[in-house]
């Protein structure tokens, strides 16, 4: 009733402030937001011009003569729809099997400790510091030998497990699921596999969704790898085939980004499918409820 | 219902012994409660029981079947866990079905033995909630659900109020309490709280490093502890334990100040070395010049009660009487101690020493 009157103006001025300030870092994080997007833009604006257009100088954002020669020139000369489907293929199998590997490996290291349990997952952690490029070769040989060379099971052959994934998983199980739980489902009668499948996995979701997406892309962007176990043009996947439009003299501008504008599709979709599986999983993995 | 037996059961991680020789029957419906300082082994004892932790030596038995290598699934148990242990994915109505569902048991008895526990417990508007929409003594009700509704032959508790706030502590005692009245199972229950420990049981059983100290009713073992530990251990505020010896029929420290013993006792310790217990309610208060002269050192009203912190001798007293008192620190008052309510304990052994 008598309370002073100054804190009211303060208080005005103290949103007024505020207000300013979230102006100030909305402003910066769109200027940010637009320079990170701009290139994606260009792109797919590139899909759209003439040859002549494209190497003028200020670069145009909408083209002046839009055309659809890139894309329907993409569309016929190369196999790229066969390309994105071999892309796809790939990235869906190689994140499930990760998915699969990681939750069962992951599990079994977080509740199931024993001396060689340490020693597995030292080893485990120990792959994820050397570089794929060190044992490519010796893997392509050995998909030689099994036969698997342009094949989906030979670009799987590297890409079923997942060192980070295990980790991920080990730590999740760690941190959101007690022993009690699992030992109150083996009181209740339910048995190891029940167990897993019924308790863990529906707690796992969070993580598995993030991994998941993590692995669609590791698989989806490849490129070593496909390259040189991929070597007939029917298998090849879209990353080998955008690579094709660039020779060791010129750069087909204009195919390139047609391809790659439609390359952008699937993924741009996918992600935001899974948008929220991917945060949720991510934040879980730090935070807790 | 079934009764559960222990006997000469032991369990060792490594060379380190957590379990030593500990024997314990059971009867059927009893409600027994486990207690010791935390690192006793009574956690590990329950967990052998469910079957979670092998047996290293030894059998127990629920009825007549020795239960050691039988799986916990099939040991007809049930079991509540200090942090609850809910499935977090599942429905209140769910979390209780699960078992019965594992069982394959037809979905109108699965429904009927749900909303019996239901009823009993209040959480028939709860049933279709998820555990994080209920509150700590809500979720601890549909552990206790879960466990009712597989009608087990023996309950488990593994410190199930600890993390409830007091008050609801409180209120989830009475209601544990007539639970058993009403279900009439065999319970055995886990607690580091010697007051759950003493308003629950029908037996106690005392445990330290392993090692079963004392067994009996809890009046028992607050009248008659058997050694310094249980003494200590059982009864709050702790038993006053005073270092010395008897000489001519009474109880002496080193600095010579002199307390009663009954005649019987202090001829079966004369000359030995002992430790002296007295309650802090087993204090009176004595006319100026009768029993032990004191210094107030602490002085604690509580409406209903009174505790002081006294000094006799060298040594400090906790008294609690029930009365109001008009005194101050620095105060000097005369404590009368009935010698039938003295503890002797050989030094040596920390045992009791009973009259002949």
């Amino acid at each position: 009733m008598n309370a002073p009157a100054k804190p009211l103006p303060s208080s005005g001025q103290l949103r007024r402030k505020r207000q300013a300030l979230d102006f100030l870092v909305d402003a910066i994080l769109l200027v940010f937001g637009l320079m990170m997007i701009l290139p994606l833009i260009l792109l797919v604006a590139n899909a759209f011009k003439t040859p002549a257009e494209m190497l003028s100088w200020p670069p145009s954002i909408i083209p002046a003569n839009p055309t659809l020669d890139n894309i329907t020139a993409v569309l016929s000369d190369t196999p790229l729809m066969l390309w994105i489907f071999n892309s796809f293929a790939f990235a869906v199998l190689s994140a499930m099997a990760i998915s699969i590997t990681s939750a069962i490996a992951g599990y079994l290291l977080a509740k199931f400790p024993s001396r060689i349990m340490n020693v597995l997952f030292a080893i485990i952690l120990a792959t994820a510091i050397v570089p794929f490029e060190v044992y490519m070769i010796p893997l392509y040989f050995q998909a030689q030998s099994l036969g698997l060379l342009n094949s989906l099971g030979g670009l799987l052959l590297g890409y079923l497990v997942m060192s980070f994934g295990i980790f991920l998983v080990r730590q999740n199980v760690i941190h959101s699921i007690p022993d009690e739980l699992l030992e109150a489902a083996r009181i209740d009668g339910a048995g190891e596999i029940w167990i897993f499948v019924r308790i863990v996995l529906p707690l796992l979701r969070g993580a598995l969704g993030a991994l998941f997406v993590l692995a669609f892309f590791q698989a989806w962007t490849a490129f070593a790898w496909p390259l040189i176990v991929a070597t007939t043009q029917p298998s090849y996947t879209i990353e080998v085939g955008l690579a094709l439009f660039q020779t060791g003299f010129t750069v087909d501008l204009g195919r390139l980004s047609a391809a790659s504008a439609i390359v952008l599709v699937p993924s741009v979709l996918l992600f935001v499918l899974l948008r929220r599986n991917f945060v949720e999983g991510v934040a879980s993995s730090g935070l807790k409820e | 219902m079934a009764s559960l037996e222990i006997q000469n059961v032991h369990k060792a991680f490594g060379p380190t012994k957590i379990i030593r020789d500990v024997s314990l029957s059971v009867p059927d419906g009893a409600f027994v409660v486990l207690v010791g300082p935390s690192g006793c082994g009574k956690s590990t004892l329950l967990r052998m029981i469910a079957g979670l932790e092998d047996i290293s030596g030894g059998t127990i038995s629920i009825g007549d079947r020795v239960i050691n290598e039988v799986e916990p699934k099939h040991r007809d148990i049930a079991m509540v866990f200090q942090n609850y242990a809910l499935y977090p994915h599942m429905t209140v109505a769910e979390n209780m079905g699960f078992s019965l569902r594992l069982a394959r048991r037809p979905r109108a008895e699965v429904t009927e033995r749900i909303t019996n526990a239901a009823r009993i417990l209040g959480l028939t508007d709860y049933l279709e909630r998820y555990p994080k929409q209920l509150s700590g003594g809500q979720r601890q009700r549909v552990a206790m659900g879960r466990a009712i509704v597989r009608d087990p032959q023996v309950f488990l508790f593994d410190e199930p109020l600890s993390n409830l706030d007091a008050k609801l502590r409180v209120q989830m005692r009475a209601e544990l309490m007539e639970l058993h009245d009403r279900l009439k199972t065999t319970m055995v229950y886990v607690t580091h709280d010697q007051i759950e420990a003493m308003t629950m049981a029908d037996i106690i059983v005392v445990m330290r490093d392993g090692v079963v100290e004392q067994i009996g009713d809890p009046l028992a073992l607050y009248d008659r502890p058997d050694n310094v530990f249980v003494a200590s251990f059982i009864g709050s505020p702790a038993m006053n334990l005073l270092q010395g010896s008897i000489k001519e029929q009474s109880f002496r420290t080193a600095d010579g100040a002199s307390f009663p013993v009954n005649a019987a006792t202090a001829t079966a310790a004369a000359g030995k070395s002992v430790i002296y217990g007295i309650r802090p309610e087993h204090f009176t208060l004595g006319e100026p010049g009768e029993g032990i002269e004191a210094t107030i050192r602490l002085f604690e009203p509580t409406g209903s009660e009174t505790y002081i912190a006294a000094m006799v001798g060298g040594q400090q007293l906790g008294v609690l009487l029930r009365q109001r008192l008009r005194a101050s620190v620095g105060d000097t008052i005369w404590l009368r101690i009935d010698p039938a309510q003295v503890h002797i304990f050989d030094a040596a052994t920390d045992q009791r020493i009973a009259p002949r």
